[in-house]
C-alpha cells in the first residue's frame, strides 16, 4: 500500500528544484555554525546557552519526537554536517560543473562498509553525554569535531562518507527510519534494467550520483537513503518516487547484519542508563557520569559498556535459543538472532520518545529565553528573555510516555510474530524479553 | 560560472558570515561602555576580573553575569542594596563613587565553602569628596586588644537574664554609669556581671537579679530595629558556617573543622555561639575585632572592608540575644 | 464461535479498564507531615517523599553547598533555599500520584537532572502502566497470529 506524493507535479518540482533545498541547508548551516560559536564563546551555562538548548533539547525533540518517526532519514536530507565538505569537493553549491572532478574520492575500504564504525562513534558520544548535553563548549567541540572530520572525509572519500559510515547520529536515524512511513523508492524495476549508464549512481549534469553509495533500483529499505533527492534530479527516466506507506512497511522484511542488530541493543540499553541516570534521583551516579576521567567515571563508562554490549544481548541471546530449542529450529544462530533483532527497533524508537517527552516538556521553557538571548549575553531579541523555568504539560507526560512504551510494546510483538513466522521459531521468549524491556523502561521513567 | 552558482555561493556566504561576525561584534559595541563581570564559585576563579578601575564622580557600568551558580554582588561599606547575579543572564549595574579610594565588591550568595573568598577591589581615583579627619581605628584596636587570648568565664547565670526584670530593677537601683556605651563595649557580661556584684549599692540584690540588670544593659545598648538587622545579616552571612541557631553547626561546619592554617591541630569548627562559657566571656569590642579581622587560623573571613562599624555591633548585639531574654515570654 | 475480532475488543475493554477504572486505595486520615530535605549538587536527601492524599504537607529545604531550589511537578509550587537559611514550604497534597521534584535555581552543570520523586497515595499510574504491558504482551502474543496461523470465520 503506497501513496506517491511525486504524483503531484509541485511536489515534485519543488524537490526537484535545488533552490528550496539550499535555503534550507543555509538556514540549517547557518544555525549549525553559531551553535558551535556559541558553544565555545557564549555563557558556559548550559540552559542559558542556544549550543545546548537548540542543540539537545530543540533539535533533539525534532528529530526524535517528529522527524523520525514521520520521516525517517528526514532530517539527514537537510543536516548541514557534510556540507562545505562536499561543496568544496564538488567545487559547486548547485548543480554539477562541467569537467570538475572531486577531490581525492577514494572508495571506502570493503571491511568497514558497515556500520560498526557508527555503533562505536554513537557509544564514545554516549559515555561522555552527560558532559556533552550541559557544558556549552564541549557541546561546541563535539559540534566542530564532526564538521572537521566531515570536511576530512570529503577530501578524501567518495560521496557522503561521514554521513553514511562515522555519524553518530545517522547510525540510530537510519535503524529507525525503518518504522517511518515516507520512503523513496524506484517505482518500476525494469526500466532500471533498461536504463544505460545508471545517473542515479553515477550522477550526470543533472545531478550528482547517490551520495550516500545507495544503488536506487536496490533500495528495499530506508536505512541508508538519506533523502537528498539527487536521484529524483538525475533519473532520466522520471522513475523515482516518494511514497507515503504504512508505518513500520521495512520491519516486515527483517534485516539479519549484525551491526544493525548490535545498533539496535546500543540504542536500547543506552535509552536505559539515560533513564537511570538522568532521570533518576541519585546524585553519586549523575556525578560518576559526570566527572569524565575519573575513577568513579570509569566505572561508570565500564558498567554501561558490559550492560549495553554483554548483558542486553546476551539475555536476548538467551531467548532467541529457547525459542529456537523449543521450535526444534536447526538455523544458524546468527541469522535467527539478527533476524529477532528487528524486533528491537520500534521498542528502542518508543523507549527513546517516552525518555525524551520528559526532559524535553521540562525544558521547553529554555527554548523561548534562548532564542532572545541565545549567548547569555543579555540580549533580549524577541522579548521572552526573561520567561522564568517551568515544565510544560507536566499532566501530560506520563500518559503519553506510558503510551509511546505499550505502543512500543505491541509493535515489537507484531514484528516478533512476523519474524518467527519468517523463521519458524516461536515468538515467545522475545516477546517475553521485550515485555521485561518495556517494564524495565517503565520503572525507570514513572 | 553561471549566474546561480554565484547567487547560491553568495547567499550562503552571506548567511554564514553574518552569524559568525555580527554576534561578537554586539558584544564588543555593548561592552564598549561597560565592564562585563563574570562571577564562579571561589574555586574554579571567583570574579573576573578581580581589580576594576573607576573615577571618582564618573558612573562605573557593570555588566554582570555568572559562570556557574546563582551570586550576589555588592560594594562593602556602600549601602547599596545587593544585586542577584544570575547565572547565564546579565544583570546591569552603575555606580557612583564620590570618594576616591580602595572598595571591596564582594558576593552576597552562598556559592559554597569557599564564597566568603569571592572578593574583588575597585579602585577609584580622582578627586572627590575627600574626609577632613581620616576614619577613626576600631575600638579593638585603640584598646590594643589580644583578639586571640582565650576568654572563657568562670561565672554564668543559672537561668537565663531577662532585661525586662532588669528593667524593673534598674528603676529601683539606678546604675546609670554602667550603661553608657564605652563601657557596655569594652567589658563581656561576665565583667558587668562582676562589677555590679562588687557595687556596693547593689549587695542586696541575689545573683540572678544582677545577671537581670547585665541583660538589661544589653537591652539598652541596642534598638529591636537593630537586633532584627543584625539577625537578617547573621542568616545571609554567617549562618552558613556558625548554623542557623548559631550553634556552630551550620551547614559547612564539617567542613571548616579540618581548616587549620596555623597548626593548631585542634577542632577549628565555626563558634558555638550559644555556648554560655565563652560568649559571656567575650566583650563586644572582643567580638568587634574578631569579625573584623577574621582568621585565627580557621574559615572565618574578615569583614572589616564589608560592613560598617554600625552593621557589625548589629550582628554583636543578635549574638548576644541567645543569652538574655529581651521580652517576657 | 469466537473470531480474532471478539479478542481484539475483549483486550481493548481490559486495556481500558486497567487505564481508567477508578481506585481508590487509601484509607489514611489527612495528616500533617513534615520532612527535611537536604539539597546538594546534584542531589535531594532524602530523594523520594511519599505522603498520603490530603495530608498537609511541609517541606524544609536545606541546602548544603549553593543555592537550590525545590519545585514539585504537578502542583507547580516551590521553594528556594540559600546555605544558611532553611526554607519552608507546606501545601496540601491533594493530587494523587507520582511526581518529581526539581531544583528549580540553576545550581551548576547538571540542574536540569536533580531530581527527586514525590508520591502521593499509591502510585496507580506506574500500576496501569505494568498491567497493561503484559495485557499487551498477551494480546500480542495470541491475537498477531501471523497469516497462515489464522483462522478466517
Amino acid at each position: 500500500m503506497r501513496y506517491e506524493l511525486t504524483r503531484f507535479p509541485l511536489v515534485k518540482a519543488v524537490l526537484k528544484n535545488r533552490w528550496p533545498q539550499l535555503v534550507v541547508y543555509t538556514v540549517m548551516l547557518s544555525g549549525f555554525l553559531l551553535a558551535i560559536m556559541d558553544g565555545l564563546v557564549g555563557t558556559p551555562v548550559g540552559n542559558q546557552n542556544y549550543a545546548i538548548v537548540f542543540v539537545w533539547i530543540a533539535w533533539w525533540a525534532i528529530l526524535i519526537l517528529a522527524a523520525v518517526p514521520f520521516l525517517g532519514r528526514g532530517w539527514c536530507a537537510v543536516c548541514p554536517i557534510p556540507l562545505p565538505g562536499e561543496w568544496l569537493s564538488h567545487g559547486a553549491i548547485l548543480a554539477p560543473r562541467d569537467g570538475k572532478k572531486p577531490w581525492l574520492n577514494l572508495r571506502w575500504p570493503n571491511r568497514f562498509r558497515n556500520i560498526w564504525s557508527q555503533n562505536i562513534t554513537f557509544l564514545l558520544v554516549a559515555l561522555f553525554s552527560t558532559v556533552v548535553l550541559t557544558t556549552p563548549l564541549v557541546s561546541g567541540g563535539v559540534l566542530a569535531a564532526m564538521l572537521m572530520v566531515a570536511i576530512g572525509t570529503s577530501l578524501v572519500f567518495e560521496r557522503r562518507a561521514f554521513c553514511r559510515y562515522l555519524c553518530p547520529v545517522g547510525g540510530f536515524i537510519g535503524l529507525y527510519a525503518q518504522a517511518a512511513p515516507l520512503e523513496l523508492r524506484v517505482k518500476n524495476r525494469d526500466r532500471c534494467v533498461q536504463c544505460a549508464g545508471k545517473p542515479c549512481y553515477n550522477g550526470s549534469a543533472a545531478g550528482y550520483g547517490c551520495p550516500w553509495q545507495v544503488f536506487p533500483p536496490g533500495l528495499t529499505r530506508n536505512t541508508y537513503c538519506g533523502l537528498c533527492m539527487e536521484c529524483l534530479r538525475t533519473c532520466p527516466h522520471d522513475n523515482i518516487a516518494l511514497n507515503l506507506r504504512p508505518f513500520g512497511a521495512d520491519l516486515e522484511k527483517p534485516s539479519r547484519r549484525m551491526d544493525e542488530a548490535f545498533k539496535a541493543f546500543i540504542m536500547l540499553g543506552a535509552a536505559m542508563i539515560y533513564a537511570l541516570v538522568l532521570l533518576g534521583t541519585n546524585g553519586t551516579l549523575k556525578s560518576a557520569a559526570y566527572s569524565v576521567g575519573s575513577l568513579t567515571w570509569f566505572g561508570y563508562a565500564v558498567g554501561s559498556l558490559v550492560f549495553i554490549l554483554s548483558i542486553l544481548p546476551g539475555f536476548f541471546w538467551v531467548s532467541v535459543r529457547m525459542g529456537q530449542l523449543l521450535s526444534g529450529s536447526i538455523d544458524p544462530m546468527r541469522h535467527a538472532f539478527a533476524a529477532f533483532a528487528t524486533t528491537l527497533v520500534p521498542l528502542g524508537l518508543m523507549s527513546w520518545i517516552a525518555f525524551s517527552l520528559s526532559f524535553v516538556l521540562t525544558n521547553a521553557t529554555y527554548i523561548l529565553s534562548s532564542l532572545s538571548d541565545p549567548f547569555g549575553w543579555g540580549w533580549n531579541l524577541f522579548g521572552t528573555a526573561g520567561i522564568t523555568w517551568q515544565p510544560l504539560l507536566t499532566t501530560l507526560v506520563i500518559p503519553m510516555q506510558v503510551l509511546a512504551l505499550v505502543g512500543g510494546l505491541l509493535w515489537s510483538i507484531r514484528i516478533a510474530q512476523k519474524v518467527s513466522a519468517e523463521t519458524h521459531i516461536t515468538p515467545l521468549p522475545v516477546a517475553i524479553y521485550a515485555t521485561m524491556a518495556t517494564l524495565t523502561m517503565l520503572g525507570l521513567i514513572l | 560560472m553561471k549566474r546561480s552558482e554565484i547567487l547560491a555561493r553568495c547567499l550562503v556566504i552571506i548567511a554564514t558570515l553574518s552569524v559568525l561576525v555580527i554576534p561578537p561584534a554586539v558584544r564588543w559595541f555593548n561592552n564598549r561602555q561597560a565592564v562585563e563581570l563574570h562571577a564562579r564559585i571561589a574555586e574554579t576563579g571567583g570574579w573576573t576580573p578581580e581589580s576594576i578601575s573607576a573615577q571618582a564622580g564618573t558612573p562605573l557600568h557593570l555588566r554582570l553575569t555568572s559562570d556557574d551558580v546563582i551570586h550576589g554582588f555588592a560594594v562593602g561599606k556602600l549601602n547599596g542594596p545587593a544585586v542577584d547575579v544570575e547565572p547565564g543572564k546579565v544583570t546591569s549595574l552603575t555606580l557612583n563613587f564620590d570618594k576616591p579610594g580602595k572598595y571591596t565588591f564582594y558576593c552576597t550568595r552562598w556559592c559554597g565553602l569557599n564564597h566568603w573568598r569571592m572578593r574583588g577591589t575597585i579602585d577609584v581615583t580622582g578627586k572627590g569628596l575627600v574626609d577632613p579627619q581620616p576614619a577613626p581605628a576600631p575600638l579593638y584596636m585603640t584598646l590594643n586588644l589580644d583578639l586571640d587570648a582565650p576568654h572563657p568565664t568562670a561565672v554564668i547565670p543559672v537561668v537565663k537574664p531577662s532585661a525586662v526584670r532588669g528593667k524593673e530593677l534598674a528603676n529601683a537601683h539606678p546604675i546609670i554609669r554602667y550603661l553608657i556605651p564605652d563601657y557596655y563595649r569594652s567589658h563581656s557580661p561576665a565583667q558587668v556581671y562582676l562589677d555590679l556584684r562588687a557595687d556596693p549599692s547593689l549587695t542586696i540584690l541575689k545573683d540572678p537579679q544582677v545577671w537581670d540588670l547585665v541583660a538589661y544593659i544589653w537591652q539598652q545598648n541596642t534598638t529591636p530595629a537593630e537586633l532584627a538587622d543584625g539577625r537578617q545579616r547573621f542568616a545571609r552571612n554567617c549562618a552558613a558556617c556558625h548554623g542557623e541557631t548559631a550553634a556552630g553547626n551550620g551547614v559547612f561546619a564539617d567542613d571548616l573543622a579540618q581548616f587549620d592554617t596555623l597548626g593548631t591541630s585542634g577542632d577549628n569548627r565555626p563558634v558555638d555561639f550559644t555556648n554560655p562559657i565563652t560568649m559571656l566571656g567575650a566583650s563586644p569590642v572582643l567580638l568587634q575585632g574578631k569579625i573584623i579581622r577574621g582568621g585565627m587560623g580557621t574559615g572565618m573571613p574578615m569583614w572589616g572592608s564589608i560592613f560598617s562599624d554600625d552593621q557589625i555591633w548589629s550582628v554583636i548585639s543578635y549574638l548576644y540575644s541567645y543569652h538574655f531574654e529581651e521580652s517576657i515570654k | 464461535m469466537t473470531t480474532p475480532r471478539f479478542y481484539w475488543l475483549l483486550f481493548e475493554l481490559a486495556g481500558l479498564v486497567i487505564a481508567f477504572f477508578p481506585l481508590r486505595l487509601h484509607f489514611t486520615e489527612p495528616q500533617e507531615q513534615e520532612f527535611r530535605i537536604y539539597a546538594s549538587q546534584y542531589a535531594y536527601s532524602p530523594a523520594k517523599l511519599s505522603v498520603n492524599p490530603g495530608d498537609t504537607v511541609t517541606i524544609e529545604l536545606v541546602s548544603m553547598d549553593v543555592v537550590h531550589g525545590l519545585y514539585i511537578d504537578g502542583y507547580g509550587v516551590s521553594v528556594t533555599a540559600d546555605p544558611g537559611q532553611t526554607a519552608r514550604l507546606t501545601f496540601t497534597a491533594d493530587r494523587p500520584g507520582a511526581f518529581r521534584l526539581r531544583c528549580n535555581v540553576t545550581c551548576g552543570a547538571l540542574h536540569p537532572f536533580m531530581l527527586g520523586k514525590f508520591q502521593v497515595g499509591t502510585n496507580t499510574l506506574l500500576w496501569r502502566a505494568i498491567g497493561l504491558s503484559i495485557l499487551t504482551a498477551l494480546a500480542g502474543v495470541f491475537l498477531f497470529k501471523p497469516p497462515s496461523q489464522i483462522k478466517t470465520a
